[in-house]
């Protein structure tokens, strides 16, 4: 574990009631991984399921935290990036609540500040969802 | 020199670049043509420009850069700079 839930503030600017990471676990230049508990109380909760929204935004945030985690190994400061685009979505199954997911993130191609990364969740080996994602940094 | 178009003519190349362009930019074929703009044909906005890169490595096997699209203007650009990058 390379960040854990105390610190992952200190690498991104999501905040509760919108932090949907615990940890992040590892990240180099080519993979990220987090993990994440569902919460009976997240806002990305509904009947008792975490919705497709939040492990999308888990994607990005995980996303946020290992570039936030590079930059600081470089000595940066952590940049702020948006979502531009989600693209070839597929949604396997949600989690129930009381469910930890784990998220890997791998950048695929970068053209000036946008970032082009493949998203998947898993929880209990089984996958959830998986998409690309445009992120736009400042 | 890039040897999946060893065998390949750099009109054969253009060809296949219409196809894929007009495939997934939903773009009439007839339109692409070497003397129109590539960024208004497409209607390319800024990620766009990423799909573009990465159907250009998918297709074409070739790495193009940021750098690069700030030379392009017209499609006969955008084959010039195939043209270079596969040093047909």
């Amino acid at each position: 574990m390379i960040i854990t839930k105390e610190n992952i503030t200190n690498f991104i600017p999501h905040r509760a009631p919108f932090l949907m990471i615990d940890n992040l676990i590892f990240a180099d230049a080519e993979r990220f991984e987090s993990d994440f508990f569902i919460e009976e109380n997240n806002v990305l909760v509904r009947s008792g399921y975490f919705e497709e929204s939040g492990l999308i935004e888990n994607i990005a945030q995980t996303c946020a935290a290992g570039f936030g985690f590079l930059d600081h190994g470089n000595g940066a400061e952590p940049k702020i990036g948006f979502i531009g685009a989600v693209t070839k979505l597929e949604v396997f199954e949600l989690p129930a609540i009381h469910s930890k997911i784990n998220t890997i993130v791998t950048p695929t191609y970068q053209l000036g500040n946008i970032f082009l990364v493949k998203g998947e969740n898993y929880c209990n080996g089984r996958k959830l969802l998986e998409c690309e994602i445009k992120i736009v940094v400042t | 020199m890039n040897e999946t178009f060893v065998t390949m003519g750099l009109e054969d190349i253009i060809e296949d670049t219409r196809d894929f362009l007009s495939e997934e930019f939903e773009v009439d074929r007839d339109l692409i043509l070497p003397e129109n703009s590539l960024k208004d044909t497409l209607d390319l906005d800024s990620l766009d420009y990423v799909d573009l890169v990465v159907l250009i490595e998918e297709n074409l096997n070739i790495k193009v850069t940021g750098e690069d699209f700030k030379e392009i203007e017209t499609f006969g650009d955008f084959y010039a700079l195939i043209q270079k990058k596969l040093s047909l």
